[in-house]
């Protein structure tokens, strides 16, 4: 009986004007999309590319001096991997930054030279371009705004239409249970908003996957399932909301104003004023004090060091005088710089977690994790170069203490081993995505997100089921 | 006749939920947004006055000129209309270094914020942008059925009935949807003003009131753009659904889908990195033959060697760095030079001195006239790369009338490019009348330059730098072929569902 229902909900929406809109619309939309990033991918890989082989070059001339110059000049600039699933969300990409500083020893004067650090830049904020703002015609846009707002078309004047023309009544006179009725029409509309978008993603991947400058692995796939799911789910949200009002407002143009209403204010307004919002209320962070503090540390470090110095010790004192005051002041400035970018990541934190009230953002957020985007993935970044920076540091550790002439101070040339280190054996920075890692942490949004259907839905069920006809 | 037909239409849509719900809504939106705003505008403006106390303490404290003119720097106040269109206000750079070896641009500008910079990956929305999205859509919903729901109801039959001509029906329809617009645009415009009269820091002068009459104006064409393009959906299809349905649909595309996917599709130019390599390389050889010049005259001035600071001396402190200074992106390519000494200077110095000034003297002279050279190449380069492009995206943004709109109230309130602009070239103005200030001085050949042996700089007598928004005439100026265009559209729009209305059989 279902079956038949959701057919002729089928047959009627295969003809309607907006069916071929929506088709019209959706494909355009994805062939944008695959159209720009096939001409802007290739360019941001080489870039990377680029860019890596000159960071590692930098490493390999450090390594060929000695291990000190290694344990000095540290690794270079690390940098970000581009997502092959750049397409699906850009995640403002283009504000957060591509790289984490691993170098630049701070030069006390001429023959005194510290050690390498981490160093977090700030968000790039275009100055330079004067042009209008522009959103990036992505997945989560073509989804999160576009597809929803026809999910509602499909479903505002489902029950009230019928209800308007008399033939809900004739309906039910037959023995259809309502909620058959109820899981047909959702069905029905589910199907017809599934295939242009089916279609039009279809289209889409095609032309990514056979084009030659963007290659997409297993892992990316599977991601692209998931995503394709996530839609789904966010298209059953919209079509279950269109299903309540529907049932619950007697005249269909009515049903139509109260769900545009309720997507614009969900979709359009609430992620951006919930974020300024919170953002305007969160306090300002200025650099200052840590710096202070930092100054604060290098002075006391540096009487300690001069005190060495003036006081007769034997040359290895001095030396160890030296490492401790050449890695502990870029301890210290290494754990302020976290600290600050700890400090304004937790104020973007708190500001997405309250704009989670929108479905919009949850698909936002969803979509960004699994494309390998967005803020999430930045805070992945930098935690992988934290560990590439332990791990870098216990190599040159482990690799002194196999020498046994070097006296294993760290940090001056003296105190660390003269022979060569072979280039291949030293770590090299690998930006990695982990998938499980992406899944877990927003499973939660999931399943937020299915519960949001199953509320929206039953509560269409419910409000049919008491209904007047 | 017509009185009574705008009563009737006026009733209609008062009485109705959709007016109600989109009145609500539109004053949630725009409260919300509002406080948000106000928020952060003070908190500009905090910056701003600080900004500008520090600034110019790094100037008075020093005693010589050189390394003053160093710290000149110009900061850019917050535009209080930013509220309603915010345009390039919060994304240009906000403070900017105004020292002579180079001119000023748009482009050298830096951003001076307290603001956690990760923030702005969320987008921010300002008064303009709720109307754009909320009232054009209760536009459209006020249409749809304007004219296909009496030809459905049989209502415009029992009008026409009447001796009432076709004209008249429409322009009543008009008028009532035009009235109903506006109640909840004003409304929610005088919230804002009074939500803007609690702030302490945002003063609205008589020109702001008449800047926001212009926003009214723009977005009263606007949304009737909006209501035309429904009636005439809704007068083509005479059935109310399929009339609701299209609508949306152009709804959604031209206010959601086109200003967003439209600059996607259009390829970037890929010649800028190559002009602007030609241009860097030109600065550069000016550049290079101004360094010629300043060698030769180190070379042939009666103090041997090419030291330029003459090996003087004060066992007070002193410092002293030149040399190049570039930002490939930027084009800025330039020779820097600052030297100062605190206190006395030792004996043997004393003779050097002369020469020093003499030096300095011809330097800036030359830095100066380089640096005006330079600009006429970079000025051209940075329009060709930057501002031509962002033009472009302009105008193919203008084809929907979100675009044409947005320009328009950006115009009025000040924030679009001319308006940024127009600072910075009342900074440039400023560098000017700071340079004629410094020749008037003979302060690049002043013994002051450098050394504070004898006389301190008097900084009283400084030029201050003083910035005036564009008069209310420059700003219509600017707003009006927006304007016009958008008006233009409306008379079209409105001949077309005209000629359609009379010839349609009831």
């Amino acid at each position: 009986m279902i079956w038949h229902i959701t057919k002729r909900e089928l047959y009627d929406n295969l003809n309607s004007l907006r069916f071929a809109l929506t088709t019209v619309l959706l494909l355009g939309l994805m062939l944008t999309n695959a159209v720009s990033h096939l001409r802007e991918h290739p360019k941001r890989i080489q870039k990377y590319n680029e860019a890596v082989i000159k960071s590692l070059d930098g490493l390999a001339s450090h390594t060929d001096d000695s291990l000190y110059m290694l344990a000095q000049q540290g690794p270079g600039m690390l940098y970000k991997k581009p997502s092959p699933l750049y397409f699906c969300a850009e995640g403002g990409e283009h504000l957060l930054p591509d790289v984490v500083e691993g170098g630049s020893p701070f030069g006390y004067s001429d023959n005194l030279r510290g050690v390498w650090k981490l160093k977090y830049p700030d968000a790039n904020i275009n100055m330079k371009r004067v042009g209008p703002d522009v959103t990036k015609a992505d997945w989560a846009f073509v989804i999160g705004y576009v597809l929803s707002l026809i999910a509602l078309l499909f479903t505002f004047d489902a029950v009230s239409s019928e209800r308007e023309s008399g033939t809900l009544r004739l309906m039910l006179a037959n023995s259809v249970p309502r909620h058959t009725v109820l899981i047909g029409k959702f069905l029905g509309a589910l199907i017809s908003v599934s295939i242009p978008f089916t279609l039009a993603v279809l289209l889409n991947l095609v032309l990514i996957s056979t084009s030659s400058v963007v290659h997409l692995d297993t892992e990316a796939w599977g991601r692209l399932g998931i995503i394709f799911f996530t839609a789904f789910l966010y298209t059953c949200l919209f079509l279950a909301l269109g299903l309540l009002i529907s049932t619950r407002v007697q005249r269909s143009a009515v049903s139509l104003v109260i769900l545009l209403l309720v997507w614009v204010t969900f979709v359009v307004f609430m992620p951006s004023t919930l974020a300024s919002i919170a953002s305007e209320f969160s306090p300002s962070i200025s650099s200052e004090p840590r710096w202070k503090r930092h100054n604060e540390i290098q002075d006391e470090l540096w009487t300690k060091y001069d005190k060495w110095l003036w006081t007769n010790r034997t040359e290895k004192e001095t030396l160890t005088a030296k490492s401790e005051f050449f890695t502990k002041d870029a301890e210290a400035e290494e754990r302020l710089n976290r600290e600050g970018l700890t400090e304004k990541v937790a104020q973007v934190q708190y500001a997405r977690a309250i704009t989670r009230v929108s479905p919009a953002t949850l698909l936002q957020h969803l979509l960004e994790s699994f494309a390998g985007t967005g803020f999430e993935r930045h805070l992945q970044f930098v935690e992988n170069t934290q560990r590439y920076a332990r791990q870098l540091r216990e190599f040159v550790a482990d690799t002194d203490k196999s020498d046994p002439e070097s006296l294993h101070i760290i940090g001056v040339r003296e105190g660390m081993t003269k022979k060569k280190i072979l280039p291949e054996t030293v770590p090299k920075f690998e930006d990695t995505l982990d998938f499980n890692k992406d899944f877990n942490t927003r499973a939660m949004e999931l399943l937020l997100l299915a519960l949001f259907v199953i509320v929206l839905l039953s509560g269409a069920y419910l409000a049919f089921v008491r209904a007047e006809v | 006749m017509l009185m009574t037909l705008i009563r009737r239409e006026l009733l209609d849509n008062l009485m109705t939920f959709r007016f109600a719900a989109a009145v609500f809504i539109t004053l949630l939106l725009v409260v919300a947004a509002t406080a948000v705003l106000i928020k952060d505008y003070e908190r500009r403006l905090v910056d701003y006055n600080t900004s500008v106390e520090t600034h110019q303490q790094n100037v008075r404290k020093r005693q010589t000129y050189s390394p003053a003119i160093v710290r000149v720097y110009v900061d850019r106040p917050p535009n209080p209309l930013s509220l309603f269109n915010v345009g390039l206000d919060n994304r240009l750079g906000n403070e900017i270094n105004v020292s002579p070896w180079h001119v000023p641009s748009l482009w050298d500008a830096q951003m001076n914020s307290s603001d956690n910079s990760f923030l702005n990956i969320f987008s921010s929305i300002d008064i303009v942008f709720i109307f754009e999205v909320v009232l054009s859509l209760l536009a459209l919903i006020f249409a749809y059925d304007a004219l296909a729901g009496e030809y459905e109801g049989g209502t415009l039959r029992l009008v026409l009935t009447h001796p009432v001509q076709r004209g008249y029906i429409l322009l009543a329809k008009y008028i009532s949807a035009m009235l109903c617009l506006l109640m909840p645009l004003l409304m929610s415009l005088l919230l804002a003003l009074i939500l803007l009269t609690t702030s302490t820091s945002i003063y609205l002068t008589t020109d702001d009131f008449l800047r926001v009459g212009g926003i009214i104006l723009a977005s009263v064409a606007y949304l009737s753009v909006f209501y035309f393009i429904g009636l005439l959906i809704s007068a083509v299809t005479r059935r109310t659904s399929t009339a609701l349905m299209l609508s949306i649909f152009v709804w959604g595309f031209l206010v959601l889908v086109y200003p967003n996917v439209v600059l996607a599709t259009t390829a970037p130019q890929d010649t800028s990195a190559e002009r602007g390599a030609s241009a860097f390389g030109q600065i550069k050889q000016i550049w290079e033959e101004f360094d010629r010049e300043r060698k030769h005259f180190l070379a042939t001035d009666p103090v041997p060697g090419e030291d330029p600071m003459f090996d003087i001396d004060s066992p007070d402190g002193w410092g002293a760095g030149d040399g190049f200074s570039e930002n490939r992106l930027t084009l800025s390519y330039y020779y820097w030079s600052v030297l100062y000494y605190n206190g006395k200077l030792t004996e043997e110095s004393l003779p050097r001195v002369p020469h020093a000034q003499n030096y300095y003297g011809f330097l800036w002279r030359q830095i100066i006239d380089t640096a005006d050279q330079t600009w006429l190449i970079r000025r051209q380069t940075l329009e060709d790369i930057f501002v031509k492009p962002a033009l472009i995206d302009r105008i193919l943004l203008k084809l929907s009338p979100v675009g044409m709109y947005d320009a328009a109230t950006q115009a009025w309130t000040g924030t679009d490019l001319k308006g940024l602009q127009d600072f910075f070239d009342a900074v440039r103005q400023y560098q000017r009348t700071v340079i004629a200030y410094l020749y008037d001085r003979e302060a690049f050949k002043s013994r002051l330059w450098f050394a504070s042996d004898e006389t301190v700089v008097d900084w009283d007598t400084l030029p201050q730098f003083s910035f005036e928004r564009s008069s209310i005439g420059t700003n219509t100026k600017r707003a009006l072929p927006d304007l016009l265009l958008l008006l233009t559209i409306n008379v079209v729009l409105f001949t077309i569902i005209f000629l359609i209305f009379i010839k349609s059989e009831v």
